[in-house]
């Protein structure tokens, strides 16, 4: 392990966070909401630490994989320290437990939030929280890739550390590239999205930071009622279409624009849309059953709505609410919280286990089944016509218990510390699924502001590890990850 | 006219032996000393010894006054390059016996057309689809279709109490009034005979039919079988017939069970048959074919790449109650032992090739022909040219060979069982059951 080179690289990345600071500190500045200069002190410390950093060291020769998980980890921790900064130099918040949780739940596109109070939070301290989603949601290593070629000569290592799902797939042989497209994507439904929004009568300001926080499955939102705010099927339409969008692989968007549909093709695709339709309409059903909403064609239109915006956002893990669903009926929050195990496709920004292990995990359990069947049956697991190889299911079946259990542990250590079941098993499940919003005392309406220090410092680890999948960090508390004779260099 | 054969395998034997009985001067050429003596000595051809994708040898046969070159050695590389050469040198017509898929299927780097080569057979593709043809029909010993699928033959064997037991063709033509169909042949005790009216039919005896594809339903069950309907088969062994079968298998959304021994085979068959159940287990497990469901399946093939392997778990699928069974035979002395031992029917990938090299050797005034395993006569479809012996004349008027009989007349799109009054008119096809010894005096009839 080259600790110089991990230290380079996390290095450089500052520098692009403080470059992104002084356009939130330019919105401060246009609205003149005071929050400038603190926003500005906070670009210079970081840019100053980060290039420091990076001229100490200096990158020169190729990362090895395992240098790229440390680079990876290394760089999101230092990324949400540094991205706190804001907040604790214009005043908004003041303990800086609370702060690092605030900005690590931004660049991790949680949307978990300590301000009981938003609308009345400077313009600036808005639009940064929104762009930390932004930046993260893509993957800010992604970023710095598309932007820094020669990164790209490890960049494989980077990228695969960074980005969600089994195996990322390439759309041009160069990796820079490849990021360079996902980006344009990325860019061209966020303008997409702020225009309808904008169509739909949303001010422009609310319309930006909203497209940031859905885009990247975020969350963040700058009213305190979240989009319930608005009383819209508009907008309520165009924030579960484009949830929708970024929990969909962004290689289908990228092909769609030049001219070929891959979406049916993709099982994944058919497998995730299918739950999202058919929870959507369970929940709209039970929801009818009890009364919780009339039985009228505007009822049935609204609980279908709601039903569904729900729905996207909790499996996209977004995070928007647009209705209290902990006043629906036990059986629609039985529904929904069965989707706080699903997550977005793998190479989008949804976070959550991803739809694709869902799917090779129940498919693989089918074939245990058959196989009782036939005992000297050779049963491959495919996705669509792909064969999934044995390692990668393993690495799968590996992955999930490994969520699952870091759900579970997450759990009974806030339970520990006093917190109920519930609201403990909510926190810890949306803070893993980067989802945002759980369940009890961290629900639909509610914030995390009110939880200790020491609650909120493991919320935020739990949020780091659930958005670089687990295994990036737990790697680094692996004690042959940081023996000398197996490095090369 | 001459014709060069490369490759003095059992394929190219046979080939050389078919067309020597055609009156084509054959040249063999092949690289083992041994294997040319004997087929010279066999055969009436004349051999080269030597290496097939030489220019030399080529040119030692007499490949620049030679019209066709028929490249059938078990080497893909060997004919591809002997056909290449053969048809720069001027060759008419080239045929190359290719295995690997990847050279004929479209996205190939060259061609066929580019390389030169008329006609590409693939002696496992080829088999698969017989074996395929053959299972659709619990009774087929043997099939083949002629007019592009209109007409088919089929060969099998009458059973106790089979209504055509014990009658005469005459008798059984006069019962079945207007029915759709013609004896050809008729193998009793292993010699084939054309038979004639009065003929009369014993149970045991295999008989060769023609009949319209849409007719062919109906004779299983005068032959005393039931009708059959192939829901569910197993193929035990991994090769690439079986394969093939397989893929052909789940196209027509047959349920199919691939087994093979080897493990990396197994794994390399499971990823190209999505739909099909492979298993890794040895085609002569009785005990895990039972369990997996062999006795009373509609279909049994054993596929390995070894005869005997193949004829015992015909032979086990057979007795615990598979219904039809097939078995791959690569040897053509095995193809006589297959109805002997009471295995249902047979498929060789050598005899395929030579079936479709033959089919496309003699077209022209001949159309298809079909040599079936374990009978000596041929079923030969015919086009009928202005001027030739036959054309307006009554069946009865003509001195047909007493080898040989008319089995169809297709007249646009009338398919026509023939009687004595019935004439032939320019512009028919005509299939025609022979023997060979009378097939030189049939094919005057039709110049």
């Amino acid at each position: 392990m080259g600790l110089r080179r991990v230290a380079s690289v996390v290095g450089l990345l500052q520098v692009f966070v403080a470059l992104s600071m002084l356009m939130a500190g330019g919105v401060a500045l246009a609205y003149g909401d005071g929050a400038a200069p603190g926003i500005f002190l906070s670009a210079g410390i970081t840019a100053v630490a980060g290039f420091g950093l990076y001229k100490v060291t200096s990158l020169r020769e190729e990362i090895t994989s395992r240098e790229g998980f440390a680079i990876v980890t290394f760089a999101w921790a230092a990324t949400a320290h540094f991205g706190a900064l804001p907040y604790l130099l214009t005043g908004v918040i003041a303990s800086p437990v609370s702060a690092v949780f605030e900005s690590m739940s931004g660049f991790t596109t949680t949307g978990a939030t300590v301000f009981t109070e938003i609308e009345s939070l400077p313009h600036g301290i808005l639009f940064w929280r929104s762009l930390t989603h932004w930046l993260g949601g893509m993957g800010i290593i992604v970023l710095v890739i598309a932007v820094l070629p020669y990164l790209g000569v490890g960049g494989m290592q980077l990228f695969r550390a960074e980005v969600p799902g089994p195996t990322p797939e390439r759309l041009q042989p160069r990796i820079a590239q490849t990021a360079k497209l996902l980006w344009l994507v990325y860019v061209g439904l966020t303008v997409a999205q702020v225009l309808l929004y904008v169509l739909g009568g949303m001010e422009t300001f609310d319309a930006v930071n909203h497209a940031f926080a859905t885009l990247a499955t975020g969350g963040f939102s700058t009213k305190n009622a979240s989009i319930a705010a608005y009383d819209s099927r508009y907008i309520h339409y165009v924030t579960i279409l484009f949830m929708y969008l970024a929990g969909v692989n962004f290689s289908h968007h990228f092909r769609a624009a030049t001219g070929r549909f891959a979406y049916l093709y993709d099982q994944e695709w058919r497998f995730f849309t299918l739950v999202i339709l058919a929870f959507a309409v369970g929940i709209t059903a039970v929801n009818l059953g009890a009364g919780s909403y009339a039985l009228d064609g505007q009822g049935v239109e609204a609980a279908f709505r709601h039903g569904l915006f729900q729905v996207v956002s909790i499996t996209t893990t977004t995070g928007f609410v647009s209705a209290d669903y902990e006043l629906w009926v036990p059986g629609g929050q039985g529904l929904l919280l069965a989707l706080f195990f699903v997550g977005g496709m793998a190479g989008s920004t949804g976070g959550g286990i991803k739809a694709v292990r869902v799917l090779l995990l129940l498919k693989a359990t089918a074939n245990e089944i058959r196989k009782q069947l036939h005992p000297k049956a050779i049963l491959l697991t495919r996705v669509g016509t792909k064969v999934v190889r044995e390692d990668v299911l393993a690495n799968v079946v590996g992955f999930v218990i490994l969520y699952l259990l870091l759900c579970l542990v997450g759990a009974m250590v806030l339970a520990i510390m006093g917190i109920d079941l519930l609201t403990a098993l909510g926190a810890s499940l949306a803070t893993v699924g980067n989802v945002g919003p759980g369940f009890g005392l961290v629900g639909a309406t509610d914030n995390y502001g009110w939880m200790s220090a020491p609650q909120l410092g493991i919320l935020t680890f739990l949020m780091l590890v659930g958005r670089l999948e687990i295994y990036t960090v737990l790697i680094l508390f692996y004690r042959e990850t940081w023996k000398r004779r197996h490095s090369f260099h | 006219m001459r014709v060069l054969v490369v490759g003095a395998g059992e394929v190219g034997f046979h080939l050389a032996r078919r067309l020597s009985e055609e009156n084509q001067d054959v040249v063999l050429i092949e690289s083992d000393p041994e294997r040319a003596d004997f087929a010279g000595q066999q055969l009436d051809v004349m051999t080269v010894v030597g290496n097939g994708a030489s220019l030399s040898t080529l040119d030692s046969a007499g490949v620049r006054g030679a019209r066709m070159l028929l490249a059938v050695t078990s080497r893909d590389e060997v004919n591809l390059i002997a056909c290449l050469a053969a048809k720069k040198l001027g060759v008419q017509y080239t045929i190359a016996r290719i295995s690997n898929p990847e050279y004929y299927e479209r996205g190939s780097v060259l061609s066929r057309e580019q390389m030169g080569i008329d006609l590409m057979i693939n002696p496992e593709r080829e088999c698969a689809w017989e074996t395929y043809q053959l299972l659709q029909s619990a009774a087929a010993t043997d099939v083949a279709q002629f007019a592009g699928g209109r007409v088919q033959l089929i060969g099998l064997q009458v059973r106790e109490g089979a209504p055509v037991a014990g009658k005469t063709l005459r008798e059984l033509g006069e019962e079945l009034e207007g029915n759709h169909y013609v004896t050809g042949a008729v193998v009793r005790d292993g010699v084939t005979t054309i038979p004639n009216g009065d003929t009369r039919i014993q149970v045991g005896d295999r008989l060769y039919l023609l009949a319209p594809t849409s007719e062919i339903q109906a004779i299983p069950p005068m032959a005393g079988y039931e009708r059959f309907r192939l829901r569910r088969v197993m193929i035990a062994g991994g090769s690439a017939e079986g394969e093939f079968l397989a893929e052909i298998l789940e196209e027509h959304g047959v349920e199919t069970t691939i087994l093979d021994r080897d493990r990396r085979r197994c794994l390399e068959l499971a990823e190209k048959l999505p739909r099909s159940l492979v298993l890794h287990a040895d085609a002569t497990d009785l005990e895990l074919l039972e369990m997996e469901g062999v006795s009373g399946i509609d279909g049994f093939v054993s596929a390995t790449g070894h005869d005997e392997i193949n004829l015992l778990s015909s032979l086990l699928a057979k007795t615990v109650g598979a219904k039809k069974v097939v078995s791959l035979v690569h040897k053509f002395e095995y193809l006589r032992l297959v109805a002997k031992v009471g295995i249902d029917a047979s498929v060789s990938p050598r005899m395929a090739t030579v079936n479709a090299i033959l089919r496309y050797v003699r077209r022209g005034r001949v159309m298809t022909v079909a040599s079936l395993s374990g009978i000596d006569a041929e079923a030969i479809e015919f086009r009928v040219e202005e001027g030739a012996p036959v054309a307006g004349k009554a069946l009865k008027d003509l001195h047909f060979p007493k080898g040989g009989i008319v089995g169809t007349i297709l007249r646009g799109q009338d398919i026509i069982i023939p009687r004595g009054d019935d004439e032939i008119l320019p512009g028919d096809e005509v299939i025609v059951f022979a023997l060979p010894e009378a097939i030189p005096e049939v094919e005057k009839l039709f110049d």
